[in-house]
């Protein structure tokens, strides 16, 4: 790629995600520390002293900290059996354990408290009676749906970092006479730290700021449920600012933390591996044995999801101190397809996806072709530009998409302009800001794929091209774009499975029903009172099944390089 | 349409380190040029500046009268053979051969015609549907050289075009490389590191190290009258004995060495006194021959020997402990372990040359 090619791509990209990026946070900081015209403290210090966001900010700290921990102890022994013994099934059992990553948590939440509710089937089941196992709050429940749902990240990072170190180490930990487990402990585990560093980075702050799943298991004494309360008033009260400003700086912080601590690979192999990996062989009882915690795990996972489809077929009220259903009934599909806001929701969240998918996969490719084939100094901190959403969470980018979107609308000379409104005001037509929102969070996974298969991509395919005369797009579009589609189109199938199940984004921006994508109209539906828990189940069902076509093709496509989109 | 490449005062850095110092060549149409060196020598860098998949910091590159030095590769015509083939793993072999001529916008019919002409001048044509990896490191090496070449280039450029191959197919291909370059009546520069590739096709070769040229000449001038030390190991194999220059004239020099006196052959001036060194191939050594006026001869001992099969080698120990490797074509002296065989070593002062770095 020539110098000037690449400082004109470099130059376009910064400005657009600079713009998509840093204007949105500008305002939330803004919004909270520059009042009337003047810089102040005095709400984020309020932050602190009020009693309430404190303890919204402890929750969702404490949420945090829990699902981590309880996704690494679920991620680790799974990873660690998959690197050190071959069974049968277990490719099988290793791509089932992936499955609940696609599954929303928000959704499983629905199923989750017909199965572990007082009421639920695990109480009926046992003849317990109503006792509640989720220790009156919610809390329990929501790190452990969300635990449940997150573990894949940790176990994609682990099995990746596993087989990037030479078991050559290892072999000579234990000729130097080291046992299984202390080579484990000794060896392997200071080795794949910075693999588990990185998965578990991106899970604490996905769960620091979840919204949907404490939405709906009703858990709202914590910060981000308390943002999304006080979107009403967004014009009115710098409070919400300033704590989103601390979310904001809460993630920040512990992503350029976990980045400063293990940048890049910091136990970089000094070989390649110079022996192959020998997984140890089992067979009958033993393997049985391997495969028991992939089993327990992807169980206990799907469980929550299994109480939706159950839901789903329910008739309304007859799954009450029961194990299961009284009745079973097709009528809340019927119902849901009649819904108006089901079948536009499942058009809108099709044509949102679309176009994020889209926008991605051509800033994906421009990003990716300037990281990897050019040699201009700033390529590198492209590469961390794109990575930025990884390090935001998405309610924070929302919240920043809201407030910019307030402001544009209320341009001076604009403010009365029908197709102005119609473009830049979230409640008139979301449209724009969930798109740029739904690409913004996504990047990073297209910036990964593309990157990765450019990287496996010898550089001569091009200069081949470029010698036999292909001038540089001709050889792009011929040559290294065939040659990277694999990657390409998981990249695509990733971004659109994930804007498919947006919650945080689609929660605040979407606010008029003829506008709602799939994941609000399921917390619109589910919160109607009647059949609405039941239509919620059947519409999230139907989503579900989506989804997990499309992730088991892209997983299909991209083989075991999936992990390396789950890095930092 | 060959043409002669010319490249002036060639320079190019990567960072803080100048990887071609300062390069002048001029490579006559129709020509079979070598660059020949070590493992990061600066050749396969020549080549892509040649070829304009790097840009020089100072000097020109000429393709016949127009100064190429600043054009993309895409404009240059010229016909490059990777390393590694970079053949489009995407694509049947027709289609690999096809796109250069694509690129240039030739009629459809021409196309086909053509590329099948190619792939029968390699002896591919029934695999022309085939993908790349479908086939065989020879026949991939063939492919890469039919797409070079069906686009007719001013210029071709062969990047170790069989450095991954077998011993036995690269015998069989240097000479395919060789005759298709003439028949064609190619301009083509070949860079290799492997100096029976070089000396056994090249017209004329160019040794680099460290990014400076140090000898051009044809096969047999660099191998004869190499110009330094670095250069006479490089290409063949060599021994050197110390000494100093007693005195020089007609094309001969003596030269003191702990061995006594020897004649060599001296193609530049030297000064009387000077400290040289002495280049002797192992096959000019001849044992047991008859020495006239011109040669020098010594009384050896034998030891180290082995048997080769069509040849043996010895080693020779000389008086004052200079030992010459000796090669001996259909070996008659083969000294057992240990032993050490009396012998008289002569040694033609034409087949010694007088080196003075």
């Amino acid at each position: 790629m020539r110098a000037r090619t690449a400082w004109l791509v470099f130059a376009g990209v910064t400005l657009l995600l600079g713009v998509l990026f840093f204007w949105p946070l500008g305002q939330v900081v803004s919004g909270g520390f520059w009042v009337d015209g003047r810089f102040t403290l005095r709400y984020l210090v309020g932050v602190f002293e009020n009693p309430i966001y404190l303890e919204g900010l402890l929750n969702s700290l404490k949420i945090a900290v829990g699902t981590t921990g309880l996704a690494l102890l679920v991620a680790l022994p799974l990873a660690w059996i998959a690197h050190q013994f071959e069974f049968r099934g277990k490719a099988a059992w290793s791509s089932l354990v992936l499955v609940p990553m696609i599954l929303p948590p928000f959704v499983g939440a629905i199923g989750f408290q017909q199965i572990f509710g007082a009421y639920g089937l695990v109480n009926t089941l046992l003849g317990l009676g109503p006792r509640d196992w989720l220790g009156g709050g919610q809390y329990a429940g929501v790190v452990l749906l969300q635990a449940l749902a997150l573990y894949p990240i940790l176990y994609l990072n682990a099995v990746a970092a596993l087989a990037n170190i030479d078991p050559a180490m290892e072999e000579a930990a234990a000729n130097l006479g080291s046992a299984r487990w202390q080579r484990f402990r000794r060896i392997t585990l200071p080795l794949m730290m910075p693999g588990l560093f990185a998965g578990g980075t991106l899970i604490f702050i996905w769960s620091f700021t979840e919204l949907g799943t404490p939405l709906i298991m009703n858990y709202t004494r914590c910060a981000p449920v308390q943002v999304y309360d006080s979107l009403k008033e967004i014009g009115a009260n710098p409070f919400p600012y300033a704590l989103v400003s601390v979310m904001l700086a809460a993630s920040v912080g512990l992503y350029a933390a976990s980045r400063r601590l293990f940048g890049g690979r910091a136990h970089a192999m000094q070989s390649k591996a110079s022996t192959p990996a020998a997984p140890r062989r089992l067979r009958g009882g033993r393997a049985a044995l391997a495969a028991l915690p992939f089993a327990l795990v992807t169980g206990l996972a799907l469980l929550p999801h299994l109480g939706v489809v159950l839901t789903s077929f329910a008739t309304p009220g007859s799954w009450y101190q029961s194990v299961l259903p009284g009745a079973f009934t097709s009528a809340n599909y019927v119902e849901a397809l009649g819904h108006d806001m089901t079948v536009s929701s499942i058009r809108n969240s099709l044509l949102f996806a679309s176009l994020a998918v889209g926008f991605d996969v051509v800033v994906g490719i421009a990003i990716a072709f300037v990281v990897v084939r050019s040699t201009i100094r700033l390529r590198g901190a492209l590469d961390a530009l794109a990575m930025i959403p990884l390090a935001v969470p998405g309610l924070v980018m929302a919240f920043g998409f809201l407030a910019v979107s307030s402001q544009l609308s209320n341009a001076r000379w604009l403010a009365d302009v029908d197709w102005w409104r119609r473009l830049v005001d979230v409640r008139t037509n979301p449209t724009l800001f969930l798109v740029l929102a739904y690409s913004v969070r996504r990047l990073p996974y297209m910036v990964r794929s593309a990157v990765a298969g450019l990287q496996q991509t010898s550089v001569t395919f091009e200069e081949a091209a470029a010698n036999l005369g292909a001038p540089p797009a001709r050889a792009l579009w011929r040559v290294t774009l065939p040659l990277i589609t694999a990657n390409l189109i998981a990249g695509a199938m990733l971004t659109f499975a994930f804007s498919m199940l947006e919650v945080s984004d689609s929660l605040m921006l979407a606010q008029q029903a003829e506008y709602m994508p799939i994941t609000k109209a399921i917390f619109e539906l589910f919160q109607l009172l009647g059949t609405g828990k039941y239509v919620a189940a059947a519409l999230g069902v139907w989503a579900m099944a989506f989804l997990t076509a499309t992730l088991a093709g892209s997983s299909l496509l991209l083989g075991k390089k999936l992990g390396a989109i789950f890095r930092v | 349409m060959a043409v002669p490449i010319t490249i002036e005062n060639l320079t190019k850095r990567f960072g803080e380190r100048t990887v071609l110092d300062g390069i002048n060549l001029r490579i006559e149409a129709g020509e079979l040029f070598f660059l020949l060196g070590p493992s990061g020598c600066g050749k396969t860098t020549l080549l892509r500046a040649v070829a304009g998949l790097n840009e020089p910091e100072e000097g020109r590159i000429l393709a016949g009268e127009r100064d190429v030095t600043r054009v993309p590769p895409h404009q240059r015509d010229m016909g490059m053979v990777f390393q590694s083939y970079a053949l489009w793993p995407h694509m049947t072999l027709r289609e690999n051969v096809a796109f250069g001529l694509e690129m240039r916008k030739v009629k459809r019919a021409d196309i086909r015609a053509r590329v099948a002409r190619a792939l029968e001048l390699v002896k591919l044509a029934d695999r022309a549907e085939a993908k790349p990896n479908e086939l065989s490191g020879g026949q991939q090496q063939r492919v890469a050289l039919a797409r070079a070449l069906v686009i007719e280039p001013q210029c071709l450029l062969l990047d170790e075009p069989l450095s991954n191959l077998d011993a036995k197919l690269r015998l069989e291909m240097r000479g395919e490389i060789r005759r298709i370059c003439k028949e064609a009546g190619l301009t083509a520069i070949y860079v290799t590191h492997d100096q029976k590739e070089a000396l056994s096709i090249a017209d004329r070769l160019a040794v680099l190290d460290q990014g400076r040229l140090l000898q051009i000449g044809t096969p047999r001038e660099v191998y004869e009258r190499p110009v330094s030390r670095f250069v006479a190991q490089f290409i063949g194999e060599t021994t050197f004995v110390e000494g100093r220059v007693r005195s020089t004239g007609g094309g001969r020099a003596e030269v003191e060495t702990a061995a006594g006196v020897w004649r060599a052959s001296c193609a530049g001036a030297v000064a009387e006194g000077a400290k040289v060194w002495l280049s002797v191939r192992p096959e000019a050594v001849r044992l047991h021959a008859e020495g006239g006026a011109d040669d020098n001869v010594f009384t050896a001992r034998l030891h180290g020997s082995m048997y080769l099969g069509e040849v043996a080698q010895h080693l020779a120990e000389l008086p004052g402990g200079v030992t010459l490797k000796a090669l001996e074509a259909r070996p008659r002296v083969v000294a057992r372990d240990g032993e050490k065989a009396e012998a008289r070593v002569v040694v033609a002062a034409e087949d010694v040359q007088v080196l003075t770095e």
